[in-house]
């Protein structure tokens, strides 16, 4: 059978969310994956050790209702707190609004902490009204309008119900930078260093880059909890997939896209490298923006759109190592089965971390997330998030700039974790060019595109591509490089294919 | 009035400026695209005149020129541009317009095929950013050729005996052909006169020695070097556009919702929707049946002519404006191009009149003349396409 009334292309979490709600609105869907399995940057494993994405902060539920997955994830969630390293051995722990010292005294700034998150939390549940939908305008007629409308009016009821003074503040502090708001709030240390580290985790922006308020409550969205998924990355890749097949959507990995093909400005459907053609008159592509149109053909885009495409900043700062212990290390007083542990001593260390990638450089003293998977095995994984280890490093990433980003690391979590380098038996690195080569996320980049006000919204991926349509008519964007972007939310996926369901309504 | 040439002031000598200075009596030069230009060298209707019923030889070396080679070449260029330039074979030479994403228009220009995988734009605004861009991801090499390929312009009845007088064979080339003449000189029979005649292309430095060639070749013709004055005159005459005047070169205008559709330009035949995607396409698939104004050929009542004169329905509503308004010494009437809003553009009968300023001994003031829609060009003489053409 090779008639669908839609192809997806890609099947990674946005891939996977959009294709299982075309199947659920009836629609007889193929979803293509070119690598062997699916779940894609987040589920891609640099070896044995845990997939790239260890975490998820805002896995949006409004995915899981559209997608018939019930009132709860068909997997554990483990809610964790995080660990808020510190080389004195002054560890804090962040429970949502609770911080306080891991030996269990109270933390000096633990009432300006509650503030700041109850704050940001709130404006967070602004803009995840944003996020849900797709951006404003976009020439959508009937109901449809008349939905976005009013999720906009009520996004600005919101805005207005804060009051007057709270508004001021809000947009005061929208577009500024990370470090003065929380330095405001703190001074400088590990509940500050923090702070700013999840502010910019994932880009290739430091705590002082303007806008970088923004991205951290974007993150705030969902409360900023971040959760581990029982069963790994994998088991919400499972979920996702679970329901696209019982929705009858046919999944077919090892299948690498040719060509998108087209007549008269229409998609009628994609020819696979193995030249097989599937045909269906909507093809909805995860691939990057560019990648996406170098499969039509370019001479189907406006100048203007490849000019942004080409344009659009993305260049990944985030490398994953894993490290193979002998055992669990000590940290007094924290359960590291439940913790979330961020190695960012400072606001000033973070932004300090940020410099070397300017210059085409990894830090030496870099921002590092650790979570321990599977804590309870005999020898357990340390999943990291180092950043800044930039796509573009001079001289490239060889082998040898590999070992020494693993060693940095583990050098850097020894300043807290005295007894680490000891234990560590052996490591994976993957670093944003293998990613991105893995991936085609361009300069894997974990969002396809720096998230950014620039980039952000109508902007997302470009100017006039910010409604998910690209192209020809029928050819639709649904990855991460479209609003709202990537972090494990499948809202991309989710937004195109109802844009998608629109058109065709 | 006189310019400095000098190169530290800004503007910059052309190719055959030292011809130019020697034939200028009026010493009227303005600045065309960085070069000195004659406005006229004697006076406009002696050039026109010369123009329409003997031949003239017009500079047009700081046109913008840009090279377009590659076996990616036709598609960039059929992608960028909104006729089928895939019809054009190789020996012609195409009118076209290019358009923004949204249908403006960007410029129009005209499109030499001097071989299957090599082409010539040539127009009047910078392009070379733009022809970079819309190049991207093709296999096209762009290369800006204004300061290396210099062009002359013989227009006017005798332009084909003064080719033939200077031992230049064109006998065969009909409107919109081009042929290598001679090593390293190209003619098209093109112009912007709407009459017969030539434009000679050849390498910067060795335009002076044409130049000369046809001074020489024109001596009993009649030949009168002109300046743009006088080509203003003809170029409204046949109904052709100038940039700048008559649109607005969208990438250029710094105020919203300057630019034009080519529809609104009464060139929607410009248009081939069914060659594929083109820049602007979708847009102006929305654009096509909702034009929010037309240019219009006007004739003028009375003899005064109306550039920049404001446009009324019924006297009363304002409707537009004159972006070009001449008296025509050949069609003997008074024209206009200009800008009318829908529905009052497509409304027959026509009810529009244009407010005319007039000043009589030192008093001002205004009158109302009736405009009268004119289809076509005003002038169009049969000579322009005769092949081969009279010689005269």
């Amino acid at each position: 059978m090779t008639r669908f009334d839609a192809i997806v292309i890609g099947a990674g979490v946005n891939g996977l969310v959009a294709a299982a709600l075309l199947a659920r609105r009836g629609k007889k869907v193929c979803l293509l994956e070119g690598a062997r399995q699916t779940g894609g940057m987040a589920a891609l494993r640099p070896g044995e050790g845990p997939a790239l994405a260890h975490l998820v902060h805002n896995l949006s539920p409004a995915v899981r209702r559209d997608l018939g997955l019930g009132r709860d994830w068909p997997f554990a969630l483990t809610p964790l707190a995080t660990v808020a390293l510190a080389e004195d051995g002054r560890h804090v722990v962040v429970d949502g609004p609770n911080a306080g010292l891991a030996d269990g005294t109270a933390h000096p700034f633990a009432a300006a902490h509650a503030a700041l998150t109850e704050r940001l939390t709130r404006y967070g549940a602004l803009l995840r009204n944003m996020a849900e939908t797709a951006p404003p305008g976009g020439g959508v007629t009937g109901i449809a309008m008349m939905r976005q409308g009013l999720r906009f009016a009520r996004t600005g009821l919101s805005l207005r119900a804060m009051g007057k003074p709270e508004m001021r503040r809000f947009l005061q502090v929208l577009l500024s930078n990370a470090y003065d708001l929380i330095l405001d709030e703190m001074s400088d240390g590990p509940l500050a260093g923090l702070w700013t580290a999840d502010a910019v985790r994932g880009a290739a922006l430091g705590p002082r880059s303007p806008g970088t308020v923004f991205s951290l409550i974007y993150r705030m969205g969902h409360g900023g909890i971040a959760a581990r998924p029982e069963g790994g990355m994998e088991a919400v890749i499972a979920a996702l997939e679970e329901a696209g097949r019982k929705a009858g959507c046919t999944l077919r990995t090892d299948t690498r896209v040719a060509r998108i093909l087209t007549e008269g400005d229409r998609v009628t459907g994609v020819a696979t490298e193995a030249g097989e053609i599937l045909s269906a008159p909507v093809v909805l592509s995860s691939a990057a923006p560019l990648t996406t149109a170098r499969l039509t053909g370019l001479d189907h885009f406006d100048i203007e759109a490849t000019r942004r495409l080409r344009n659009l900043r993305s260049r990944g700062t985030v490398a994953k190592v894993n490290l193979k212990l002998a055992r669990a290390p000590a940290l007094p007083g924290v359960d590291l089965a439940s913790a979330r542990m961020v190695f960012a001593p400072s606001a000033e260390y973070v932004e300090t971390a940020f410099n070397p990638s300017k210059y085409g450089e990894m830090s030496e003293a870099p921002v590092i997330e650790a979570v321990m998977p599977d804590p309870g095995a005999a020898s357990p994984w340390l999943s990291l998030l180092v950043q800044y280890a930039p796509a573009d490093l001079d001289g490239g990433w060889t082998a040898a700039a590999r070992d020494r980003l693993a060693g940095i690391a583990t050098q850097t979590l020894a300043r807290a974790l005295p007894d680490l380098p000891g234990l560590v038996t052996s490591a994976e690195v993957m670093t944003p060019d293998q990613i991105g080569a893995a991936t085609g996320a361009p300069g894997g980049h974990w969002h396809q595109a720096e998230l950014t006000f620039d980039q952000m919204l109508t902007l997302r991926p470009g100017n006039g591509m910010g409604h998910y349509a690209f192209g020809p008519s029928g050819l639709y964007l649904c990855g991460a490089a479209t609003h709202p972007g990537g972090d494990v939310m499948g809202l991309s996926g989710r937004n195109a294919a109802l844009r998608a369901l629109e058109d065709r309504a | 009035m006189s310019v400095m040439t000098d190169p530290k002031v800004g503007l910059i000598p052309g190719p055959v400026h030292d011809r130019l200075a020697a034939l200028s009596r009026s010493q009227a030069w303005y600045g065309w695209a960085g070069y000195v230009a004659p406005s006229h060298l004697d006076s406009m209707e002696f050039e026109y005149f010369a123009l329409r019923n003997q031949a003239s030889l017009f500079d047009v070396s700081p046109m913008h020129k840009y090279r377009i080679t590659g076996p990616g070449a036709l598609a960039m260029l059929n992608r960028m541009v909104t006729r089928d330039v895939a019809k054009l074979r190789a020996g012609r030479v195409g009118y076209t317009l290019w358009c923004d994403e949204e249908g403006m228009v960007i410029d129009d220009g005209t499109l030499f095929r001097l071989g299957e995988d090599d082409w010539r734009l040539c127009c009047q605004e910078p392009m070379l950013d733009w022809l970079m861009e819309a190049a991207w991801g093709f296999d096209a090499t762009v290369t800006d050729e204004s300061h290396d390929i210099a062009g002359l312009s013989l227009q006017g009845p005798c332009a084909f005996a003064i080719l033939e007088a200077a031992a230049l064979d064109v006998g065969h080339l009909k409107p919109f052909d081009l042929a290598e003449i001679e090593p390293g000189l190209t003619v098209s029979r093109t112009g912007f006169t709407g009459d017969l005649g030539y434009e000679l292309w050849t390498a910067w430095d060795a335009v002076p020695a044409l130049w000369d060639r046809l001074w020489e070749a024109g001596r009993h013709h009649g030949l009168r070097a002109i300046g743009y004055d006088a080509l203003n005159l003809a170029r409204i005459e046949a109904g052709f556009l100038t940039a700048g005047v008559d649109f607005q070169p969208v990438l250029s205008v710094e105020r919203l919702h300057r630019g034009l559709t080519p529809f609104e330009l009464n060139l929607g035949h410009m248009v081939h929707f069914d060659k594929g995607h083109f820049n602007g396409r979708r847009a102006l698939i929305r654009a096509r049946n909702t034009p929010r104004s037309l240019l219009m050929r006007l004739d003028v009542e009375g003899f005064k002519p109306a550039p920049g004169a404001l446009i009324y329905h019924r006297k009363k509503r304002e409707i537009g404006h004159v972006s070009s308004g001449i008296w025509s010494p050949t069609a003997k009437s008074n024209i206009a191009l200009a800008h009318v809003r829908m529905p009052y553009a497509a409304q027959r009968p026509a009810n529009l009149w244009a407010e005319i300023y007039t000043l009589e001994e030192g008093r001002w003031a205004t009158r109302m003349v009736r405009l009268t829609p004119v289809k076509g060009p005003f002038f169009a003489p049969p000579r322009a396409k005769a092949t081969p053409p009279a010689r005269l």
